[in-house]
């Protein structure tokens, strides 16, 4: 029971890392919370369930244009944004606008592709593997791995690249940055692509697993804001951190409470936090 | 090289500049001084693009510079120090200082694909410039763990490596040891002798007097004199408004 537990936390934990680290990345740049991050998600999962389940394209390149077109649709995001910072909007009404694009892109994809649960049916049900009596199936398995991946390549891209310390610089003083020529606007740009990539991979791994719906965004955003919180809101180790902690938590959880508790377990873990800890695991507290 | 013509700045009722002219020839160091409040550093702050005017004109290289964004004024040639010191604390030493070296390659394939040429050669410079101000082992140093004469260096090299034609001053000496100064000073020493245009504030009047070539002095957001140190140093005007003699 532990072990398959910790394993379902593990992939719970997976899941909301993805979403969490791209959500994080984008708050820690442009200072503002991107609710719509919840849509780009599950538009990544419809453009693949579009283009592999009813196009019929092959699978491999349903999900690179996937991909391609999802860090395309970030940008375009980036750009709503960026009229709205040119009318020197607050960060309330940045806040507001992404609640209002997260409403419309999911109203989209229910005129489009209707309330109806979708599959996309590329792995056909498999035999999970028994590890000391806990259950894993081989996606579950290419999920976990493939986020560890993307988490690393994500730490390399902010830690050594020219583009990561760009980021970390517009994060840290944006006029500054402008200043030493390090154009804001760019960087704002590339953390939505990024973020968006990220987020584009997380929906097509999900949308594997799970069933698509409309609204899936919404649920995963709370999630992943949740864990962008504990971690420490904008920092992305702490988001990922954040994330495998509400994994476990709400798997543990349903040690002791029926499974209907998983989403109260973790408002109860964010109350704590906001409580005791509101900068998070990671976060440094402003004096 | 820079002409400010009839700049005017207003914070609510407050006139922080009120039609200021002045000139800044090439090749020279102009020392901007003035008692608080005169508006020094909103000059800095509407030159480098951080804040507009509500009128008037800045004129740089040629160009019309007047309200354009901070990111395209620095990529004109202007590299400015800032009165507080302003590193990007998450980043060490070598990360701040490679930023300003060439901030082209944010540009994410030449980037991606140049990534250790780039790095390697510009962090040889980098080395070789902390060695010569003895800061080489705080290379990798987080900036917000330095003391604030070595930010205030560090954050100097980067104003100067920051690709540039012209440098703007705020205040390099303020609130550093009398050794930093003297430091700070050789380093100015040097750049002038190398034909650098500097625009510089500073409150310390035998240092500010000793290395500029020209003096404006500035009152209530309007120049009130302009000229070589000798002549302002007798100036009666400057003496009241500046100096209260």
């Amino acid at each position: 029971m532990f072990l398959q537990l910790l394993i379902n936390g593990l992939i719970a934990g997976a899941i909301y890392a993805l979403v969490a680290s791209g959500f994080s990345l984008i708050y820690s740049i442009c200072k503002f919370v991107h609710f719509a991050h919840g849509a780009v998600i599950a538009v990544a999962a419809y453009i693949l369930y579009a283009l592999f389940s009813l196009l019929g394209m092959n699978f491999w390149l349903a999900v690179i244009l996937t991909i391609i077109l999802i860090s395309i649709f970030g940008s375009v995001m980036n750009l709503i944004y960026k009229q709205l910072r040119k009318r020197k909007a607050s960060n309330v009404i940045l806040l507001i606008a992404s609640f209002a694009l997260l409403i419309l892109i999911e109203s989209l994809i229910l005129l489009f592709f209707g309330a109806d649960v979708k599959t996309i049916g590329f792995i056909k049900i498999a035999k999970g593997l028994e590890i000391l009596g806990a259950i894993i199936t081989p996606l579950q398995i290419f999920i976990v791995i493939s986020s560890f991946i993307l988490f690393a390549l994500l730490f390399f891209l902010m830690k050594r690249t020219k583009i990561g310390k760009a980021m970390r610089a517009v994060s840290d003083n944006k006029d500054v940055a402008e200043i030493v020529g390090i154009s804001s606007e760019r960087i704002y740009m590339w953390a939505f692509i990024i973020g968006s990539a990220i987020a584009g991979i997380g929906g097509i791994l999900i949308a594997l697993e799970q069933n698509l719906e409309p609204m899936m965004g919404t649920h995963l955003i709370i999630k992943g804001f949740t864990a962008a919180i504990i971690g420490g809101i904008g920092n992305i180790p702490g988001a990922i951190l954040g994330a495998f902690l509400l994994g476990f938590s709400e798997n543990f959880g349903i040690w002791f409470l029926p499974s209907g508790y998983k989403d109260a377990i973790a408002f109860v873990i964010l109350f704590i936090f906001l409580l005791f800890r509101p900068q998070g695991i990671l976060g440094i507290r402003k004096k | 090289m820079l002409r400010i013509k009839n700049l005017k700045k207003h914070f609510g009722g407050v006139k922080a500049l009120d039609g200021c002219d002045f000139e800044v020839g090439q090749k020279t160091i102009t020392a901007l001084i003035g008692p608080n409040g005169a508006g020094k550093s909103t000059v800095f702050n509407l030159v480098s693009g951080i804040m507009k005017p509500e009128s008037g004109k800045i004129v740089f290289d040629n160009k019309d510079i007047t309200g354009l964004r901070p990111v395209k004024i620095s990529n004109l040639g202007i590299s400015r120090l800032f009165q507080q010191t302003k590193l990007f604390s998450n980043l060490t030493v070598k990360e701040n200082l490679l930023l300003a070296l060439d901030n082209e390659d944010t540009k994410f394939w030449k980037n991606l694909f140049g990534l250790n040429k780039i790095t390697r050669k510009k962090e040889g410079k980098i080395k070789e410039t902390l060695k010569l101000i003895g800061l080489e082992k705080f290379e990798n140093i987080l900036t917000r763990d330095l003391s604030y004469g070595q930010k205030r260096l560090i954050e100097l090299l980067r104003t100067i490596l920051n690709p540039h034609k012209f440098l703007m001053l705020d205040e390099p000496v303020a609130g550093v040891t009398p050794k930093l100064r003297e430091e700070i000073a050789k380093v100015l020493l040097k750049l002038k002798q190398q034909g650098e245009t500097i625009l510089l504030i500073e409150h310390d009047m035998g240092f500010t007097l000793g290395i500029a070539d020209e003096v404006v002095v500035m009152e209530k957001g309007k120049v009130i004199a302009q000229g070589k140190p000798d002549e302002i140093k007798n100036n009666p005007e400057v003496l009241e408004a500046y100096l209260g003699e």
